[in-house]
């Protein structure tokens, strides 16, 4: 869908705000297999954009190219103003302000969850280790384990794991934060912790673009949702139009498969 | 020990868990319930004779494993009953050629000194103990501070004692009776012309002091086990640190108590003399050793105990990392100081270098330095390059210390953006870089100095000690090199890459002796004029560079191991390449790596036996040749060599103990 569906299809107001993320003809190949075709989308500020979709739709390859952890190789990324390329300073640029959560939670098990969240607020933003640490509790009671901080991730659940995650990726203040499938590696009991979590993050303002399956909180918290299939984006719209009056007919198919 | 780090502490938060629940009465978590020991009957039937098949093999096997049918002769599998000594068994006949009459002691006895440091001065002998005593100190302090020395249980030390007595009876029992002299020592013969032996019981009787050991020890151990429950067995523990230290306090006693007797040189005439007990230049700096130990430990644990063991515990490594150096260059070698060049050159040049360096390093630390803090950095590694160039060339003359000290400040350069920020971290690298100025231009005095230690050949150190010597600093140097080859041979730069893979294949490709003998002999023929190594810097060098390749490798599959998730996440939230691989990769390739790190530093400890064959002269050589030599004791070649096996055995079986305990702290294989 062209930049101009993408953003008709969302409130005035919405229109109203900056670009955050850019992607123009996006195009990714691994070998001979293109995995994403021609991805075109704009997400604004503030924004909360839901990309659902079946497996190997290319939801997580569209993410993970916007600070490349993987490199397109056809078309544009621009990220708050700065252009996606191979050139090292604009990589550093675009990860500084864009904060990435996994589904496997990568944290980094021989460091406390407390070294864990200062490591790069220290080391990168060169921090004075007082005020990273100082950030770091702020952080940790923000997403409501402040008493683990000085436990080891191993000894963690998996919900607390990933909202140390969370709280690790917020610690670089980024401007926008990726989410890939944060909570398909969860029990039940667990999804709703860190599902509420980021609910707070998108009521606080952050741009968020959630890669999930997880249709609730879908229609609960999302601005708008992109609905990805073989590479391609298929259909983009707010929550009432996506689940309630779809217009492309494999979007009523997934709908009907899922629901 | 040393190295413990946030390794340790991350199995010690697991064990904290554990123990907070323990303390809770298992509220937290259900643990299954201690299941007690089975009694022997059980157990016998339960582990040995479970199943037909299982119950065959055991019928079989256990006669070979019992040492009895070891020691007994193993004609038939059944030979216990044949017969006690006519011929024996593997294990049976080395224990009584270790231990026969035949065997005289008095070459390896009057020689000790010699193996352990070779042709060391006796007047400067003291430098030795104080060599050994920094050594002794810093162990002890290792210990008082990282403190993890656990705990055994009585059923432990029970089970120990009575197989330490049964042992010991059994070897009195296999060793053959001895053979009857007369009244001037000449063997009585037999009709056959065989030794007559005294008779079995005789010869029991005459061992009367190894059956009162034995004795005491099986004593000790049953009482111990039937006293105590098997659940009291279990749980009652007593610190290991109190065994091995008073293990070690009955040793250094037994050398007041014991007649072993005073063997020793003095003025190249040997020294013979059973039946007293050891020299006092023995007796008192051993007794020195052991109370040196205590001391610095009851410090270490006082340290600790004050809560400032954060601060104690790197000065320790910094410590043990140095030992080496200093015990050698400083302590061992003796340097001679001309205080005068002292006061006129190093001096002012290390104020120089101090103030100078300082005052670079605390702009390369300011958070307004940006770019051109990386350009300084840059144009200082060049400067530094272009006066080894010079040197190299001869164009103008330099110190060698200046040239070095200009690498270390472009070094510290080069790190400095990392350490950007507040005015306390900017302290710490300024303190950190003054410190290594300190000791690489204190060292380098040092080695240039020359020594009053004089013996024969130009090296001073020899025996045991140049073998201890070789291995630590080989581990000591190849570890680092080893490990850049790995990140070089796992680089996305090609060049890296390809300039890592040829050096490892090369040097995987020949073997040790043939490396030690090219940088015995050959090596000053290709240094450029003026350079030249000493025999053993030479060696030791060919010993870095083999060991770095195969450290490279082991270090290589720790990499890999690493999750791609980790790099992922490393970039995510912003690290550097080089941020990622110090702070996230290494830390958990290296703790991958343990096991085969720790079975290359036992190889390179046997290795160093090579040493012999190159013309070192190391304890094997002393052993095999220099002491067969002794006019007194020609030909006796076989008792020494069977304490250098047991020697290097002791170590190479102390070093694998020790990996296995650092697997457990770290707790791999629990993952």
């Amino acid at each position: 869908m062209s930049i101009s569906d993408a953003t008709t299809a969302v409130s005035a107001e919405l229109a109203a705000r900056d670009d955050m993320i850019v992607c123009r003809g996006v195009d990714k190949w691994y070998g001979d297999f293109q995995a994403l075709k021609g991805v075109t989308a704009t997400v604004k500020e503030q924004e909360v954009v839901v990309v659902l979709g079946p497996s190997g739709s290319g939801k997580s390859t569209w993410i993970r190219c916007i600070n490349r952890l993987e490199a397109h190789q056809g078309g544009q990324i621009i990220v708050d103003g700065v252009e996606l390329t191979n050139d090292l300073r604009n990589i550093e640029t675009i990860r500084s302000e864009v904060g990435m959560v996994f589904q496997q939670f990568n944290l980094f098990p021989h460091l406390t969850v407390q070294d864990n969240i200062t490591l790069a607020p220290i080391w990168v933003r060169k921090k004075p280790k007082a005020e990273a640490d100082e950030q770091a509790r702020a952080l940790l009671e923000r997403v409501g384990i402040p008493e683990q901080a000085e436990k080891f991730p191993g000894q963690l659940s998996g919900g607390q794991q990933q909202r140390v995650a969370i709280a690790r990726a917020l610690a670089m203040e980024p401007r926008v934060m990726l989410f890939d499938e944060p909570t398909s590696a969860l029990d039940p009991e667990m999804i709703k912790e860190v599902l509420d979590v980021m609910k707070e993050l998108a009521q606080s303002g952050m741009t968020m673009i959630v890669v999930t399956h997880e249709m609730g909180f879908a229609r609960e918290v999302a601005d708008r949702i992109i609905f990805m299939e073989s590479g391609e984006i298929v259909e983009v719209g707010t929550p009432e139009h996506f689940f309630t009056n779809p217009t492309e007919d494999r979007t009523k198919l997934f709908l009907s498969q899922i629901l | 020990m040393a190295g413990g780090g946030e390794f340790g502490a991350y199995a010690d938060a697991a064990r904290d868990l554990a123990a907070i629940n323990r303390e809770a009465g298992g509220a937290l978590t259900e643990l299954p319930p201690e299941e007690p020991s089975l009694p022997p009957g059980r157990w016998i039937k339960e582990n040995l004779f479970s199943s037909r098949s299982n119950g065959i093999l055991t019928v079989l096997l256990l006669p070979y494993v019992l040492p009895l049918a070891w020691i007994l002769p193993s004609a038939n599998p059944f030979g216990f009953i044949a017969g006690l000594y006519p011929d024996r068994g593997i294990l049976g006949s080395v224990l009584n050629f270790i231990f026969s009459e035949n065997r005289d002691w008095d070459g390896v006895r009057v020689n000790l000194r010699l193996m352990f440091t070779q042709a060391y001065p006796e007047s400067q002998y003291v430098r030795v103990w104080v060599a050994l005593g920094l050594l002794v100190a810093l162990a002890g302090l290792s210990a008082g501070l990282w403190a993890q020395w656990g705990s055994l249980s009585m059923k432990k030390l029970s089970m120990w004692a009575m197989s330490a007595g049964g042992f010991i009876a059994l070897g009195v029992l296999s060793r053959q009776p001895s053979v009857l002299r007369d009244g001037e020592g000449t063997t009585l013969l037999d009709a056959n012309s065989e030794p007559l032996r005294e008779s079995f019981v005789d010869a029991m009787a005459d061992r009367w002091v190894w059956w009162a050991i034995a004795a005491v020890l099986v004593t000790i151990g049953s009482t111990l086990w039937f006293s105590l429950g098997d659940q009291r067995r279990r749980n009652t523990f007593v610190a290991a640190i109190a065994v091995v230290y008073s293990g070690l306090g009955l040793l250094v006693a037994s050398l007041w108590i014991v007649n072993y007797g005073h063997y020793g040189f003095s003025d190249g005439e040997f020294i013979i003399q059973p039946g007293r007990t050891v020299a006092m230049s023995t007796k008192l700096p051993w007794t020195v050793m052991w109370l040196l130990l205590g001391a610095t430990y009851v410090v270490g644990r006082a340290v600790k105990a004050a809560g400032r063991a954060g601060v104690a515990r790197p000065m320790v490594n910094v410590g043990w990392l140095l030992s080496p150096f200093i015990t050698f260059w400083v302590i061992l070698r003796d340097p001679a100081l001309d205080y005068g060049y002292v006061t006129r050159v190093d001096i002012p040049m290390f104020v120089a270098f101090a103030v100078a360096g300082g005052l670079v390093m605390w702009a390369l630390t300011s958070p307004t330095i940006g770019e051109t803090g990386r350009i300084i950095a840059v144009a200082l590694l060049l400067f530094a390059l272009f006066h080894w160039l010079a040197g190299a060339l001869g164009w103008y003359p330099m110190l060698q210390k200046a040239r070095l000290s200009f690498l270390l400040v472009a070094g510290f350069a080069l790190v400095a953006p990392n350490f950007i920020g507040e005015a306390s971290k900017r302290v710490r690298f300024v303190v950190g870089y003054l410190v290594t100025l300190g000791v690489v231009q204190y060292m380098i005095t040092m080695i240039n100095a020359p020594s009053t230690v004089h013996t024969p050949s130009n090296e001073f150190l020899g025996g045991f000690s140049v073998t201890v010597f070789v291995a630590v600093m080989t581990m000591l140097l190849s570890f680092p090199i080893g490990v850049l080859l790995a990140l070089a041979r796992t680089s996305t730069l090609p060049i890296f890459r390809l300039l890592a893979t040829t050096y490892i294949e090369v040097v995987r490709g020949v073997p040790l002796i043939t490396v030690l003998f090219f940088f015995s002999v050959m090596i000053n023929l290709f240094l450029p004029g003026g350079m030249s190594l000493s025999e053993l810097a030479a060696v030791t060098t060919g010993f870095v560079l083999f060991s770095a390749a195969y450290l490279a490798e082991n270090v290589r599959g720790g990499l890999q191991s690493v999750r791609r998730g980790q790099f992922e996440a490393a970039d995510a939230v912003g690290l550097t390449t080089a941020q990622r691989t110090s702070f996230i990769v290494l830390p958990q390739a290296l703790r991958v790596s343990i096991p085969p790190l720790v079975g290359q530093v036992i190889a390179t400890f046997k290795e160093t036996s090579l040493l012999a064959i190159v013309g070192v002269f190391d304890f094997l050589r002393i052993a095999n040749s220099v002491i067969p030599a002794q006019r007194e004791f020609l030909g006796h070649k076989r008792e020494g060599l069977i304490l250098v096996s047991a020697i290097y055995w002791i170590f190479a079986f102390a070093l694998s103990k020790y990996s296995q305990r650092i697997e457990r702290r770290l707790g791999l294989g629990d993952q």
